[in-house]
């Protein structure tokens, strides 16, 4: 399989959401429009999820064997298609997971030392 | 793309745009919920979702992108960034081009000869029948056998005899007698080998058997070329050596035997005769699901049937019969010559390889700024990998077709060179074809090709110092230690494998001049040599076939430029008949008999006419007819063979003991002994013939012989023999009656076919050691002229300090040659141990020989030191000034 783009690769944006996915999920399957409420109620609507990425998403992940879907019926008496979290996807995120948090460490070192390491 | 995947894609898009539909709904309820209208509600969820289609598209793309856009782009990428260094390209692709064409053109031939199944329908139940002997299995079967194997129908289906050579028949009866192949075939022949039949039909059992009538089978060939395809002559008499023939059929056009055939006549042998000379071949189709072991057990069993039928002597102890499948029996020991030659063309496509990826490595070190900003501006090790090997794809993809033109006319060019006797070629190897196998094999080695020399470049390319590299201010140095490395090994590499190659080429090279310097025993110098066949009814008795000896050569003699004539049913280098003879009043161990021989008749003026010389007694003469005692001549080796102590002038020998009826006769008084001449060829040591004069055969003898071979006129001239030709086959004309002469060649042309394989394999080997030396060259010159390059500043440092400039030139020629140094080392190894399997196409030279392995590597080296003396001339006018001023 040949991936689609090298993840840690820019557009940290794209790999969010992924994350955010990936995370949203572990509660349980949901379906496209649930996971965006989810999403942005969360980060109290801080983080508005273009409708746009959120589908491509969701098929990439699924492409990846991250997610596997089923359609059902929703809450709203709807037909949807729900998503849930395969044993991929959970080591996945949680590696993820680990990435993310070494990362803003690391963001987070430099942003706080910055004054400091002048003084060298 | 595949159907399959277009149709699943199409299938995803259908069910996201259901997706997307019931997003909306979803937030249409959520709209709804917090007290918007119903338009309203639904307004807002297509507005904050957006372009629907967009997102379609994007998913669409994000699925396709990494197949087709990717390829696309760097393929783009590729064609442009070549195109920018047309010389590198250029060159790469025709040293490519080069090796795939020279394996293209071997594998060509290897398709042909070893893996193309035969032409007959369902080939692989079809098998030769040959006798098993301790010295291995030959081919060959007499009446006795063919009956014996008719019988075994437990095992075959069908089962037919034929002619392996054929004494060539004669058309007569038109304006001008023509000579042409005629195969005389058994009843079974044209359905064993599913032959189509174009017109009539092809022999009843009846017209096979004795007084069958004169009846023939006419080749498509010969049916438009001498009868203009007329559809009448099924039916009409023509006329063969001189009698009247039936026509009973026309075989179709696609029928092809690997002894070409004009027109097929009955054998008619008598089943019930005793007759134990073996002069055809037998062939049969195993019957349904009977494998080769299966049809073996049973032979055994009917070889014991075999020995009760026709006595214990018919067949030794230890021999007996057995199948082999046709398709092996027909390639023989080609298979093993040509596995040869393609182990040397691998080496050339290595040498290759390892050529380009010697100049893909120059080139990467020019383009490493390019390749560490891509690096810089995010591409992954894993694409600018995958981009240089779209590039060294792209390299041999375009060496490959060239490679097959080249290929193609390389073929042609080589089976111009008498390839020897390589089977299944067809008519100056016609039957080599492009085929779907080759253009595989052609794609494969080009994609190999593509991977091997590129893989190692990219892999070494893609992980450069970033930060070093960036910093540069120039573009003198390269890409570091490793690479340059890297390219020193590959030239070592290329170095040993092209000396194995001239090593090889080499030992052939000794092989054939040693086989030139063979004496053959007798002369080939303005020797003119053509058969006369003298098949037919005319000539079933000796007396006329000695009628013609004595007036052919009276005329022929009578041609001014004549010095002597002689006739023979043997040619020597072309093959000819053994025969058994007994020591009369030699008490012999277990055997009938003492011995077997090479069995000649000749005319009594042979020996004069190929110088061979009398070493005791006399030779034929003019009197030693059939009203004369009967006299033998035997060779140097068969008395030293044969008699060890004593004279065999003393003796009398039987010819043909047990050998059937048509050799009865009283015993021969031995008259003389000649010197031994190369029959086997040069490389064959000469083998114990027997002469007797043609003049005193039996006339049963004379009719079997004038069957099977034609009789060979050889005219000794005092000027070029060829300027002779029209007034000796005039004079043979007039002399026989009008039986025309067909295969006229001069005793040279013989003698040099009789090398031709040999003197084959060495012309390919001189090439393919020549390309190795070429590309070689190139190798060793691109490393050294770059290491000069990148070394400018130092040597400039050097000549400022007051070096002088021949030491200079020494410290780069030095490098070079220890390049060569450790390559000659190497491929010495590497010839010891390959060589061997050059040991059966060498004659007079052992696989180590001295002369090869020094010779050899000499020339390697001298070749070596040619191309590093240019860049190290270079190295010593740099001019310390500007080399300075670089930095």
């Amino acid at each position: 399989m040949v991936l689609k783009r090298p993840l840690e690769n820019g557009e940290i944006l794209q790999g969010t959401l992924d994350l955010l996915i990936l995370r949203t999920l572990v509660m349980g399957p949901a379906h496209g429009h649930t996971i965006a409420q989810v999403i942005e109620h969360t980060s109290e609507n801080a983080l508005e999820v273009e409708q746009g990425s959120l589908y491509p998403a969701l098929h990439r992940l699924e492409d990846r064997g991250w997610l596997a879907s089923e359609w059902g019926v929703s809450e709203n008496n709807r037909k949807a298609k729900f998503y849930k979290l395969t044993a991929k996807g959970r080591r996945e995120l949680s590696a993820a997971t680990g990435r993310w948090h070494r990362m803003t460490r690391a963001i987070g070192l430099i942003l706080g030392d910055s004054i400091e390491s002048t003084g060298k | 793309m595949s159907l399959r995947r277009i149709m699943q894609r199409l299938k995803k898009d259908e069910e996201l745009a259901e997706e997307i539909e019931s997003h909306l709904a979803h937030e249409e309820d959520a709209n709804a919920a917090r007290g918007l209208g119903a338009d309203e509600a639904r307004r807002r969820a297509r507005v904050r979702f957006g372009n629907a289609r967009a997102t379609r598209e994007r998913v669409w793309l994000d699925r396709s992108f990494p197949w087709i856009e990717n390829l696309w782009r760097d393929l783009r990428f590729a064609w442009r960034s070549l195109r920018k260094t047309p010389a590198f390209a250029v060159i790469a692709i025709l040293v490519i081009a080069v090796g795939i064409g020279v394996n293209t053109a071997v594998f060509s031939v290897i398709n042909t000869v070893l893996l193309k199944p035969l032409t007959y329908p369902d080939p692989q139940a079809l098998v030769e029948l040959v006798n098993v002997t301790p010295q291995g299995n030959f081919g060959g079967a007499s009446i006795p056998k063919f009956n014996t194997w008719l019988q075994q129908k437990k095992i075959f289906q069908q089962v037919a005899a034929y002619d392996f050579g054929g004494a060539g028949m004669n058309l007569t009866g038109g304006d001008q007698p023509q000579q042409v192949q005629g195969i005389h075939v058994s009843a079974g022949y044209f359905a064993l080998f599913g032959a189509p039949v174009a017109a009539g039909r092809t022999f009843t059992q009846e017209e096979d058997s004795p007084h069958g009538g004169n009846v023939v089978v006419l080749s498509y060939g010969l049916w438009k070329s001498r009868f203009g395809g007329n559809p009448k002559i099924v039916g009409s008499n023509i006329q063969v050596d001189g009698q009247p023939y039936l026509v009973v059929g026309v075989i179709g056009r696609g029928f092809v035997t690997d002894t070409p055939a004009d027109l097929w006549v009955p054998y008619q042998f008598d089943l019930a005769s005793q007759d134990m000379a073996n002069y055809f071949t037998v062939a049969a189709r195993l019957k349904p699901g009977v494998t080769i072991s299966q049809a073996n057990a049973q032979l055994r069993l009917a070889a014991d049937q075999y020995r009760r039928m026709y006595g214990a002597d018919s067949l030794p102890p230890q021999g007996g019969f057995a199948v082999q499948s046709l398709q092996e029996s027909m390639i023989g020991d080609t298979r093993f010559s040509l596995l040869v030659l393609l182990g040397a063309v691998g080496f050339v496509l290595l040498i290759a390889c390892a050529n380009v990826a010697n100049l893909l490595l120059a080139r990467a070190a020019a383009r490493k700024r390019e390749l560490a900003t891509r690096a810089a501006l995010g591409a992954g090790r894993r694409q600018i990998v995958r981009q240089l090997l779209t590039e060294s794809l792209t390299l041999s993809l375009c060496g490959g077709v060239l490679g097959l033109l080249l290929g193609y006319v390389g073929v042609r060019l080589l089976l111009r060179i008498n390839p020897g006797d390589i089977p299944r070629l067809g008519e100056n190897g016609s039957a080599v074809t492009l085929d779907v196998h080759v253009l595989l094999f052609t794609l494969g080695i080009s994609i190999l090709t593509g991977i091997l020399f590129g893989l190692a470049p990219a892999i070494s390319a893609s992980r450069p110092n970033l930060a070093m590299v960036l910093n540069e201010n120039s573009s003198r140095s390269g890409l570091g230690f490793r690479s340059g490395k890297l390219r020193s090994i590959l030239v070592i590499f290329e170095m040993a494998l092209t000396l194995v190659l001239l090593i090889g080429a080499a030992l052939l090279i000794r092989t054939f001049f040693k086989l030139q310097a063979v004496d053959p025993g007798f002369t080939t110098k303005n020797i003119l040599t053509m058969a006369m066949s003298v098949d037919g009814d005319r000539f079933q008795k000796t007396a006329p076939v000695a009628q013609i000896i004595r007036d052919g050569r009276d005329r022929v003699m009578a041609v001014p430029g004549v010095v002597d004539v002689g006739v023979t049913n043997c040619l020597p280098m072309l093959g000819g008949f053994g025969m058994t003879f007994d020591v009369v009043g030699r008490p012999h161990a277990n055997s009938p008999f003492t011995g077997g021989a090479g069995f000649h008749s000749t005319s009594w003026s042979y020996f004069e006419t190929f110088k061979i010389p009398l070493i005791r007694g006399r030779l034929f003469t003019r009197q030693d007819d059939g009203s004369a005692p009967g006299v033998a001549i035997i060779n140097e080796a068969m008395a030293k063979q044969y008699w060890p102590k004593g004279d065999p002038l003393t003796d009398r020998i039987q010819i043909g003991v047990g050998a059937g009826p048509a050799f009865a006769e009283p015993p021969r008084q031995i008259i003389g002994i000649v010197g031994d001449t190369h029959d086997g060829g040069p490389n064959r040591d000469p083998e114990p013939i027997m002469y007797i004069p043609l003049a005193q055969m039996p006339d049963l003898e004379t009719a079997l012989n004038s069957r099977v071979a034609p009789l060979w006129w050889v005219v000794r001239t005092r000027v070029d023999p060829y300027a002779l030709r029209v007034p000796i086959t005039a004079a043979l004309q007039q002399a026989s009656g009008g039986l025309p002469v067909a295969h006229i060649r001069s005793m040279e042309e013989i003698e040099a076919r009789s090398i031709a394989s040999q003197r084959f394999n060495m012309i390919l080997l001189i090439i393919f050691g020549s390309a190795g030396l070429l590309m070689a060259m190139i190798g060793v010159y691109g490393v050294m002229s770059y290491s000069v390059q990148q070394r400018t500043q130092e040597l400039g440092v050097r000549m400022a300090l007051g070096a002088q400039t021949w030491k200079l030139r020494n410290l780069v020629i030095g490098q070079g040659m220890m390049l060569s140094g450790l390559g000659v080392v190497l491929g010495i190894g590497g010839a010891f141990a390959v060589t061997r399997f050059l040991a059966s196409f060498l004659f007079g030279v052992k696989t180590w020989d001295p002369v090869a392995f020094i010779a050899a590597p000499l020339i390697l080296c001298l070749v070596a030191l040619f191309a590093v003396w240019i860049p190290a001339r270079r190295a010593t006018r740099v001019d310390p000034m500007t080399a300075l001023r670089i930095e």
